[in-house]
């Protein structure tokens, strides 16, 4: 009897986990899959069946393009220049939001804004600001008579810009998780180190920063991750230019894929890019677990 | 009572604490008013004539020129793309609460074979990128005929790992007794789930139905490589369009970027709290 419930609720439970299986299976797993089979072919876009096994060629062909090491500088420009700053003025907006004043809720609210607004659009308003001959920016520098400069369009500020849009974009949802990742830590203990005559600095950093780092890890990934795959702020500011000073390894893939259709060739580098981020993501997981401090 | 304003003032009692309790309000104040400013900056140009706009000095107060969003409406079928957007967004998260629904009812309250192994995999697929999946999804799409359709922006994005995950935590903290009562009552499981589970779930639904309903909204990448005509692109995709041949007239895209991103920030005002909220149960569960 109770062997036979057992039985039912097992047939039951896996027919409530179907639909949710079955979409990722057919859209998710399987083209994962699939993505190395294709990066196995020469594929011909327009028709398939004209495709043709040429072993690993894509990847020696991927391997010994000087265009996509450069996209791998370009993504590691892009990474280094925005993951580090919107991490710790992330924390910095987050600690200094943490003491209750009258507003706090307001200002945290307008941090957060930018998060939830589509890229195309605010791009498009970036763009406007970074417009070289009557956007504000320039504007403004010249109001306090500083050179003015290309933004976008320039090759040295391009990536800049963008940068600095994508701060703009995601900062907020770094503030609020660090908050709620403050709000865990026990008073007690800062009180404790306050007692022993800790200074603020002191209390932050054997206190604040050991409690806060699986939040911080956590922050760290996902904004990794994030900027490993952006995309649009690209299409819209820069376009990948001017002429590759912006072209990330995932703005490349793109324009491989369905500008120039060297399908097989992008479905390599696709999966170079997911080796990419899982290894990266592997090793700040074990870095953390050599380093953060549990509970 | 998190996400409202608290009315006390915090700070040390001497002056040094004072003072320094003013520059931290101060700083964030000023940071603040930086990040709202781009928002500033689009409407006054979307309210001022292309001359005001390209003129130095700038121009920072809006002189009502309603004429900018007249002729920005007019020149692209924006009811369309409106239309298109808002029934994607819709028929994809009722799909995913449905599927988070029922798997995360699954995973939270029955027990069965393989269930660590299934959660782990689930939570794996996280993992895997768009960029990654976009060229094998294509060619999906395009055997199943189901490029420039509804479908292609619907299905494939219909299951949520965020959403199962935050349903599963829900019904893991569900009382067995419950459902020990509902049983003697002689309920099958799925009343159970349909008369009692899903009801007392509606905060965590309505949070991921939010969060759904505004990334559906906000996506750009994935419609604009599977759709090719007007007739089904969604919002986003339009505004890149009327980018691309409206390039120079920024008063009047300022005024379609105004348009076309009210009802996200509308929504959002609304529902701020469940947004927070979201926020930090989505960090709080990927942590556990």
């Amino acid at each position: 009897m109770n062997r036979r419930r057992k039985r039912q609720e097992a047939i039951s439970a896996y027919l409530y986990l179907s639909p949710a299986m079955l979409i990722f299976l057919v859209f998710t797993i399987a083209p994962a899959l699939f993505v190395l089979y294709i990066s196995t072919f020469n594929w011909n876009f327009l028709n398939q069946s004209m495709s043709t096994f040429i072993g690993l060629q894509n990847y020696t062909h991927l391997l010994t393009s000087a265009n996509f090491w450069h996209s791998l500088l370009i993504t590691l420009y892009f990474v280094v220049g925005s993951v580090p700053i919107g991490v710790f003025g992330a924390l910095l907006l987050a600690i200094l939001l943490m003491k209750p004043f009258r507003g706090r809720g307001l200002l945290r609210l307008l941090f957060f804004i930018p998060y939830v607004t589509p890229i195309v659009a605010t791009s498009i308003v970036w763009l406007w600001l970074f417009n070289p001959q009557f956007g504000l920016f320039n504007a403004l520098l010249q109001l306090v008579h500083l050179p003015q400069i290309g933004w976008v369009q320039s090759e040295r500020f391009a990536m800049p810009s963008v940068i600095l849009y994508t701060l703009w974009h995601g900062i907020g949802f770094n503030v609020i998780i660090f908050m709620s990742g403050l709000t865990t830590i026990p008073s007690e203990l800062g009180e404790a180190a306050r007692m022993d005559g800790a200074n603020a600095w002191q209390e932050f950093w054997h206190v604040t920063w050991p409690m806060l780092s699986p939040t911080t890890l956590f922050v760290v990934i996902i904004n990794t991750v994030g900027a490993l795959q952006a995309f649009t702020q690209f299409f819209t500011l820069t376009g990948g230019g001017p002429i590759d000073a912006t072209t990330t390894t995932s703005f490349f893939l793109y324009q491989q894929a369905f500008v120039f259709y060297h399908t097989g060739y992008a479905a390599a580098m696709a999966v170079v890019l997911f080796a990419i981020i899982a290894v990266l993501t592997f090793v700040q997981l074990r870095l953390s677990r050599m380093r953060t401090f549990y509970q | 009572m998190r996400g409202l304003p608290l009315f006390r003032c915090g700070g040390g009692s001497t002056v040094k604490g004072n003072f320094l309790n003013i520059l931290r309000i101060f700083i964030l104040v000023v940071v603040a008013l930086l990040f709202v400013a781009p928002f500033y900056w689009v409407i006054v140009t979307s309210l001022n004539t292309q001359s005001q706009a390209l003129q130095y000095p700038p121009i920072f107060l809006p002189h009502w020129h309603v004429a900018n969003y007249v002729r920005a409406w007019s020149e692209a079928p924006w009811v369309q793309y409106f239309v298109n957007t808002v029934f994607i967004a819709f028929a994809t998260t009722l799909l995913v609460l449905v599927t988070s629904l029922l798997a995360g009812f699954a995973f939270g309250a029955m027990e069965f074979p393989g269930k660590t192994i299934l959660f782990g995999g689930f939570l794996a697929i996280m993992m895997v990128p768009q960029t990654v999946l976009l060229i094998p999804d294509y060619i999906l799409m395009q055997n199943l005929n189901w490029l420039n359709t509804y479908w292609a922006q619907i299905v494939p994005w219909g299951a949520s790992v965020f959403g199962i995950f935050m349903l599963r935590q829900f019904f893991l903290s569900f009382p067995v007794e419950y459902w020990e009562a509902a049983q003697i009552d002689g309920a099958s499981r799925f009343r159970f789930l349909w008369q009692f589970g899903l009801p007392s779930a509606r905060p965590a639904l309505i949070t991921i139905g939010l969060y759904i309903f505004i990334g559906s909204w906000n996506s750009f990448l994935w419609p604009y490589i599977m759709t090719s005509t007007p007739a089904v692109q969604p919002i986003e995709v339009g505004l890149a369009t009327f980018l691309g041949t409206n390039g120079t007239d920024w008063v009047g895209l300022s005024a379609a970027v105004v348009y076309t991103t009210l009802p996200v920030l509308i929504i959002f005002l609304i529902a701020q709290r469940q947004f927070m909220e979201g926020a930090y149960s989505g960090s709080g569960g990927l942590k556990g």
